[in-house]
Order: C-alpha cells, then structure tokens, then sequence
C-alpha cells in the first residue's frame, strides 16, 4: 500500500536479485573455460571465455557499487545495510576465485595431467553446485523462506567432499613424476579450486546467522 | 506579551532538547531526513498541545495562586535550573523544574495544593518504572506478532522504519500534550491566558525549539538510542509515547526524557544485558532530585531580589 514510500528499497531488492543472476551467469562461465581447458587445452575457446568470465565479474563490481551507493542514500536501516554489505564482500571474493583460477591456468600455460582430471571436474561440478545452493540460500534468507539450514548442511556436506578430493589431488600429484615445478604450479591450482567450497561454506554458514538475527 | 517571553523560552529549550527522545533514534540512523523528522515533530507537538494539554495546565495552574510577576518568575527560575543543569551534564526533566519553581513561589505564598503535590510527585516515581513495565510488555508482544509475520528482508525493513516514524510522531504528540503545561500553565494561574491560549502558545514554542535547533540533541541523543537494534529502538519509542500519553490523561507533566531512560532499562532487563552504564544511571538519579529543590531554591531567590528595597537609615 505505501510502496511509494520506498522506492529505494525495492530498486535495491532489484539490484541485489541481478547481483546474484549475475554471479550464476559468471558461474557457467567458469565451468565452461574449465570444461574447454580440461578437453582440449588451452585454446581460443578457453581464451574467449576468460575473457566472459572476467566481464561479468566486472559487472558484478559495477552493480555492488551502485548496490553501496543506493544503501548509503539512506535505503534500508543501518543494521540490515551493513549486513548486506558484509554479505556482499564476501560473495564477490568468489568470483575473484574464479578468476584467479583461469589466469593461473592461462598465464602459466598449466597442462593438468590426465591422471587428476576426473578429480578436478569432480572438484569443480561440487563446488558449483556448493555456489548454486548458497545464491538459493541468500534468495531464501532475503524472502524470508523456509530451509535455510538445510542447505547450510548440503553446503557443508560438499565443503567436505571437496576437501576429500583436494587432498587426495595434491596427493596424487606429489607422488607422480611429473617436474618438481609443475608439481608446485599444480598445488597452487589445486588449492586455489579447493577455495571456492570453503568460501561458499563460509558464506551459507554467514547467511544462517543473518536469518537467525532477523528474529527478535 | 513581554511577560509571555520566560515561558517561551522555556518552551523553546523543551523543544530542542526532547525532540530528541521522539525522533533521535530515526535521525541519527538516517533512516528519516532531519528535516522531515523536525516537520513531523514540531506538528505532532502542536497537535497533542491542542487536543489534549488541557489537563497538564489545569494540574499546575492549581497548585498554588500566583499572579503575573510570580508566573514570569516561575518560567524564568525553571529556563535558568534547566540551563544550570545542562552545563552541569546532569539530566534534566523540565516538568520537575517548572514544578519546583512553582513550589518555591507557593512557599513565598504560603500556599501550596498538598494533594496536587503528592499527586506529581507519584507520578515523577511512576515515570521511569511505568515505562520500564511498558516497555517489557510492549516487547513481547510485538515480537510475537513481528516474529510470525512471513515478510521479505527489505518488507521487515520498511514495516520497521514506517513504525518508527509513526511511533515517533506519536512520541511528540504525546510530548506536546503533556509538556505544553511546563511551559504556560503558571499563566493560565495568573489568569493572563485562557486554557486554548497558553496550549497553543505553549505548542508553538516548543514546535519552534524542534524546528530550529534539535538537530545537534537529535543526532547525539539518537545515537545512543541507535546502538539498540531497531526492533528495540522502536519499542522504546513507543513506550515512551505510552507512558508520557497515560500521565497526559492523568494531567501530571512528566519527562519524556526519564520514561525513554525507563524504556531502555526494560529492554535491558529483556535481553539481559546492561543498556545503561552505572555512571550514567548515578547521573540521571542526581540529576533527578536536584532539579526540583534547585529549581525551587532559583524561584525564591529570583522573588526575594525583586523585593528587596533599599532602607534608608
């Protein structure tokens, strides 16, 4: 009835929903460079799909600048904009990940052995799927919806899994006989793909507290 | 109308400084504009001045007979504790100060209305507790209701900031009903003005006390309300409001500022923890009975200058 009164917080409501499309399109992008590199190898499709990845995650900067700018133009009251923004920092390190995992593989020209790419893939497809849920779980929390904290223990369940298939990767690399420098180069990778389950773990486990702090 | 100024300048510092427990919270949060939190406020007072300050001045007006001097006095011995008081850093209920220095003019009379008295004075003592027990009960029972409510992040933000501003509007009305008899009731006693006249030059000068300098008392006072939640924040306006609107009912002048004080202390006793620093609390006690035999003793003193004569021998 009083919508009108709150134009701020609903163009927010928007801005934050394209935040988070925006980081599901960042995603695919992501999956699709790791796909491509892990078939066929760093080439042109690999190189363009940086490039994607990077231009969303540019995006995703633009839209959180405008997302702080709206908040502190007196949208929303302090407590939830400082939860927001805690939020959202957080969020943006993963696309930060992703990024970083790309140019480490592009800039070090890295050639992952075929004895970890089932692993890797595995590693990735959870970890996706970890970032999936925890977008649906802050949906949820901002909605007010049921089942926050089943998807904390989904997520969690998966942080786990994932920590399972980074050591048994470093592992296996470190009992090849693959060069002493790639087997560090590979470490780094590996660690760096391990990250994106823990920082979306992290997150769920942010966003459960958040719900539980809106109840008075 | 010279004589009307003392009472207008009381009702001028009343204004600047209670606006504060209305509207504080909002501002400092910059949840609401300053200026629409002052356009609101200076209203709502003047409103609930106009509707219902008639049994705040009838009270004062009745405790004891004065005439024009006297009033005149009265204001000005109340402007001068409330001024002492605030460079002292003690808090200060202008109801407790007007209220002495009527007291202090009712001695010089030797006459003072025992039973309006006691009657007052139960209510200064019922203030900060009475609000405190609101403020408990206010608590609950919003958090049952807010708790159900099936409502987005950014519904839950608006509903809290509207109620914030509804609640603070009623604050003032409530503030503007009760606080009016402060400032003009002793003229209604020294029948210099009808009851409709001194509720709505009473009102205006406290509204003009809001209008033009409550941002500084606003911002500093509402930030400490701020570091509540604003679930919180909100109840203790409410309270407030609550409180101060029984008393206006009642026709006893309280302070606005003792039942937020008592509101904040029931929330502390809800959540369990310490709302109210110890020293903080010492100052609100001090400052709580000094400022009636203060006031009292400024009146008596401000009367016997004026009556001293010069003596030839």
């Amino acid at each position: 009835m009083f919508k009108f009164l709150f134009k701020k917080e609903q163009q927010l409501e928007s801005l934050i929903t394209q935040y988070l499309e925006n980081l599901t399109r960042t995603q695919e992008h992501f999956v699709k460079a790791m796909d491509t590199c892990l078939d066929e190898g760093l080439c042109g499709e690999f190189a363009f799909l940086i490039e994607q990845t990077h231009k969303f995650e540019s995006k995703a900067d633009e839209i959180k600048e405008d997302i702080n700018v709206l908040m502190y133009s007196r949208a929303l009251i302090p407590e939830s904009r400082e939860d927001i923004m805690n939020l959202l920092e957080q969020v943006e390190c993963i696309p930060r990940i992703f990024e970083l995992i790309l140019h480490l593989i592009r800039s070090q020209k890295l050639k992952l052995p075929e004895f970890i790419v089932l692993d890797v893939k595995d590693l990735i497809r959870i970890s996706v799927e970890s970032c999936d849920l925890m977008i649906k779980q802050i949906d949820l929390m901002l909605n007010n919806r049921q089942g926050i904290r089943a998807l904390m223990s989904t997520i969690d369940h998966n942080e786990s899994h994932c920590d399972h298939i980074e050591r048994s990767l470093m592992i296996k690399v470190f009992e090849s006989n693959i060069d002493r420098i790639d087997k560090l180069q590979l470490k780094e990778l590996i660690i760096a793909m391990g990250e994106i389950s823990d920082q979306a773990d992290r997150i769920s486990k942010r966003v459960n507290i958040l719900n539980l702090k809106r109840r008075v | 109308m010279l004589s009307l100024l003392g009472g207008a300048f009381l009702g001028w510092s009343l204004g600047a400084n209670d606006a504060a427990n209305c509207f504080g919270s909002a501002v400092a949060s910059r949840m609401v504009r300053y200026w629409t939190a002052a356009a609101l406020c200076a209203v709502f007072v003047l409103v609930g001045a106009l509707l219902e300050g008639q049994a705040g001045i009838e009270t004062l007006s009745s405790l004891t007979s004065i005439d024009l001097e006297q009033a005149v006095v009265i204001t000005v011995a109340a402007g001068l504790t409330v001024t002492i008081m605030t460079v002292f850093g003690l808090p200060v209920s202008t109801s407790q100060a007007a209220v002495g220095a009527i007291l202090g003019i009712g001695f010089f009379n030797q006459e003072v209305n025992v039973s309006g008295l006691g009657k007052v004075v139960a209510c200064w003592f019922g203030t900060p507790t009475g609000a405190v027990l609101v403020a408990l009960v206010l608590y609950k029972l919003l958090a049952l209701v807010y708790n159900r409510l099936q409502i987005s992040l950014f519904q839950a933000d608006m509903l809290l900031r509207a109620a914030l501003v509804v609640a603070g509007s009623y604050a003032a009305y409530a503030l503007g009903a009760n606080n009016v008899a402060n400032v003009t009731a002793v003229f209604v006693g020294a029948g210099t003005l009808t009851v409709f006249m001194a509720a709505l030059i009473g009102g205006l000068s406290i509204a003009s006390g809001v209008l033009t300098y409550s941002r500084g008392v606003m911002e500093t006072v509402g930030r400490k309300l701020v570091r509540l939640d604003p679930f919180s924040a909100l109840v203790v306006v409410l309270a407030e409001g609550l409180t101060v609107h029984f008393y206006t009912v009642l026709g006893v002048p309280v302070s606005t500022s003792q039942a937020v004080i008592g509101a904040v202390l029931g929330i502390g006793i809800i959540k369990g923890a310490q709302t109210i620093k110890r020293k903080t609390l010492y100052g609100i006690f001090t400052g709580w009975f000094l400022t009636p035999p203060v006031a009292c003793f400024i009146a008596m003193s401000i009367y016997f200058a004026l009556h001293l004569e010069y003596v030839p021998k």
